[in-house]
């Protein structure tokens, strides 16, 4: 893994198609992409329920938006965000072909990758029995999460933009 | 007595439960259950044969590429077509790259922390570790200071207090026997392997377009362009340059780090080589074809049966050996659930009649799995590396004989100790070792083609349907990583009637047939000790050993982290 990378947001969809609101992750990945309302410079990754194989695609991220269901009891169509200690309180993987979004980042991490920043963008499932098509309190939800995921990585992108000028060193002494 | 459930089985593909009966510290009695149905075979029925590999591959995310090749193989087998060298070369290296990269992922990211326990590699001294890599072998990353920055990071993730990817470990069971520094050795090595297999795999990328599921193969070849002159051709010499990279650091690593590490750990487990003995009964239908297909003298991995731990005799496979019974699985069969029917003819009618969630126990009287039990004359087999192994031993394979027989002497065991819980993990070593090896002289014969102006990738004579007959059948055979794999499919006016898939794990992971005869984990657990059933640390050793691979699943993120019905599965 490379440590010295320049920033790289990517915006990575999960789920499985063929289980309902499981898919709103992906389903609103590609909603985001084919929009056209995201800048050029962000990489979409489909990650679908592929595990270990995202490793390569997620080499040298430095901000990782991510879109999934998650269960945490809320009504569905509930949406939450994600980030520090929360996501490692999610669950852990059961086999590494299908593991965990925290197994995924700690596998980075071991493999020697730079830490980076991470927010999910969870969306509460209604049903993940089989279907490819989102309940309708899920499928509401969508246009309220491409909100929320384009505010994100405007965030990110002025962050970043004004980390990078801040470089010259133009500290006062105190 | 005492019954001990274990599902789900973790750190496996898909869903598997093991049911075991204790008696005295040890496992009496032994059931397997496939707890999910694959329905692939109806979703095939009506379809073009020539999509059918881009369907059948589908039955699993892991070993991907290996159900398009034998679908390939039953449809060219149907229609009597025969593929260009060329292809089969390049089939050769996608599947060999698949084995490799799988027993590398299997011993590592889902069999090693049976052996390894992680928490002692934190109180290992790095120097020590240091001292006893550079004894076993020559790889380069081996400093103190490596194995000490190793340990810092394993250290910061367990003191975050998530062990995540070590999480599904019984850490400090009596079981586990090796000293701290063999350990962080071990863990050290889990890191690099995560590393050495996302690289390997580019394999796929390059000659099937994307990894998993390939998109290259083809009925009648593959689709692979193939042009010494041609930049966009997909095999070119720049691209053959990155396939002899790609296979020479991956075979460094298993040569360096995968053999001397299975070694090491063997040396600590001698026990395991007379424990999960099994069925004693092994199959392969040999793969990678030097000639073609249809001559299974010329293949790399030979075909053969061996009876009963008899490595004498070497017993052919007659493929119409081959039946499945559901005696004892969710299916029903017209003629009644006693037949064994070929899978030619098979049948896959599904019918539920086990318990409804929850419930403590199956009912091993009656049906209990979705897998259904494959037998060969009548006979249960073990499939896999080993099953190949002693097969290619038998046979005197001299590649194969001399890798063993130096493994068996650097251990001081006998031939009979491969039939085992460790001797499976061992064959599959050896296996790896072996295949990678060969991978280069395919990639130097595909190069040689092309430079003599060879370019065919795809025999089209029988593209058109209007060539095929009124009605055919056919079958394809190969050796996945987890063992024999076949598809067999009968084609009428042109579209698929009739599809069956025998796969590795349903010879593995089968139930109980009519006559009562155990699959072969079932087998396999017969007599392995317990010493705390709260923790059966040591049925999971022998269910792993055999790579079981149960199809693919649900996901959902959980925000408290505990289990979604029982499956708690993310991404």
């Amino acid at each position: 893994m490379s440590q010295s990378a320049p920033s790289q947001i990517r915006l990575l969809g999960l789920g499985n198609l063929m289980r309902t609101d499981d898919a709103v992750g992906m389903l609103t990945a590609r909603m985001l992409t084919d929009s056209g309302r995201l800048p050029s410079t962000i990489e979409v990754i489909e990650g679908g329920t592929l595990g270990l194989d995202l490793l390569g695609q997620l080499d040298g991220t430095s901000h990782l938006l991510v879109l999934d269901a998650v269960d945490f009891g809320a009504a569905p169509g509930t949406q939450k965000s994600f980030q520090g200690d929360e996501l490692a309180r999610l669950p852990t993987s059961k086999s590494v072909h299908l593991l965990g979004l925290s197994d995924l980042v700690n596998a980075m991490l071991l493999m020697g990758a730079p830490p980076m920043e991470i927010i999910l963008l969870g969306v509460q499932p209604e049903s993940t029995d089989w279907g490819t098509a989102l309940t309708p309190a899920v499928e509401a939800a969508q246009s309220g999460l491409i909100e929320a995921a384009l505010e994100q990585i405007k965030r990110w992108t002025k962050e970043i933009s004004s980390a990078t000028t801040e470089t010259v060193p133009v500290l006062a002494i105190p | 007595m005492a019954r001990i459930v274990i599902d789900p089985v973790t750190r496996i593909e898909g869903h598997l439960r093991i049911e075991v009966e204790v008696e005295g510290n040890k496992v009496n009695d032994a059931w397997s259950s496939g707890t999910m149905f694959r329905g692939i075979e109806k979703i095939l029925r009506g379809r073009d044969p020539r999509e059918a590999w881009i369907w059948a591959q589908r039955i699993c995310g892991v070993c991907t590429t290996v159900h398009a090749l034998a679908s390939v193989r039953a449809v060219e087998d149907a229609l009597g077509i025969e593929v260009p060298e060329n292809a089969t070369l390049i089939r050769n290296i996608i599947a060999g790259t698949q084995n490799v990269q799988d027993h590398i992922i299997h011993f590592y990211h889902l069999h090693a922390l049976d052996w390894v326990d992680v928490t002692l590699a934190l109180k290992a001294d790095p120097a020590k570790t240091s001292q006893i890599a550079q004894s076993i072998s020559d790889w380069p990353k081996s400093s103190t200071t490596y194995f000490k920055a190793v340990q810092d990071r394993v250290k910061a993730l367990v003191s975050s207090g998530q062990l995540s990817l070590f999480s599904s470990g019984d850490w400090g069971h009596p079981a586990y026997k090796l000293p701290p520094e063999v350990n962080l050795l071990a863990v050290a090595h889990y890191i690099e392997a995560l590393e050495v297999q996302r690289e390997f795999i580019r394999v796929q990328a390059v000659l099937g377009g994307k990894n998993p599921h390939p998109q290259t193969f083809l009925v009648g070849g593959m689709a692979t362009s193939m042009d010494g002159n041609e930049p966009d051709a997909v095999i070119n010499p720049e691209r053959i340059t990155l396939l002899n990279q790609l296979v020479k650091n991956a075979q460094t690593f298993v040569q360096q780090v995968y053999v001397p590490d299975v070694m090491a750990i063997a040396g600590f487990y001698k026990e395991w080589f007379e424990i999960g003995v099994g069925i004693g009964n092994y199959m392969s239908y040999g793969d990678f074809p030097t000639t073609n297909i249809h001559d299974p003298a010329g293949f790399m991995v030979p075909r053969g049966i061996i009876l009963g731990r008899d490595l004498a005799n070497v017993h052919p496979v007659d493929p119409g050996q081959i039946a499945e019974y559901v005696t004892h699985s969710w299916y029903t069969y017209e003629e009644g659930d006693q037949a064994g029917k070929p899978p030619a003819q098979g049948e896959t009618s599904p019918k539920y009649t086990g318990p409804r969630p929850p419930y403590e126990f199956l009912n091993t009287d009656e049906k209990y799995s979705w897998v259904k039990s494959p037998r060969y004359s009548g006979m249960a087999m073990e499939v896999g590396p080993l099953a190949r192994t002693l097969v290619a031993y038998a046979s005197g394979k001299q590649q194969v004989k001399a890798a063993v027989d130096g493994a068996l002497a650097q251990l001081k065991l006998p031939a009979t100790a491969l039939f085992s819980t460790m001797g499976r993990i061992a064959a599959r070593a050896l296996e790896a070792q072996i295949l990678v090896g060969q991978l280069s002289e395919w990639v130097a014969k595909l190069d040689d083609n092309m430079a003599h102006g060879d370019l065919k990738v795809h025999n089209g004579d029988k593209w058109n349907p209007d060539s095929w007959p009124k009605s055919c059948q056919g079958f394809g055979l190969e050796e996945a990583p987890r063992g024999s794999l076949g598809h067999w499919v009968e084609i009428e006016d042109k579209k698929i009637v009739n599809y069956q898939a025998v796969v590795p794990s349903t010879w593995n992971a089968g139930p109980r047939d009519g006559k009562g005869q155990r699959g072969a984990y079932e087998s396999a657990l017969q007599g392995t000790p317990i010493a705390d059933p709260n923790r059966p640390l040591e049925v999971l050793r022998t269910v792993h050993s055999f790579d079981p691979c149960l199809a693919c699943a649900v996901h959902v993120v959980q925000a408290d982290g505990t289990a979604y019905g029982r499956k708690a599965l993310v991404l």
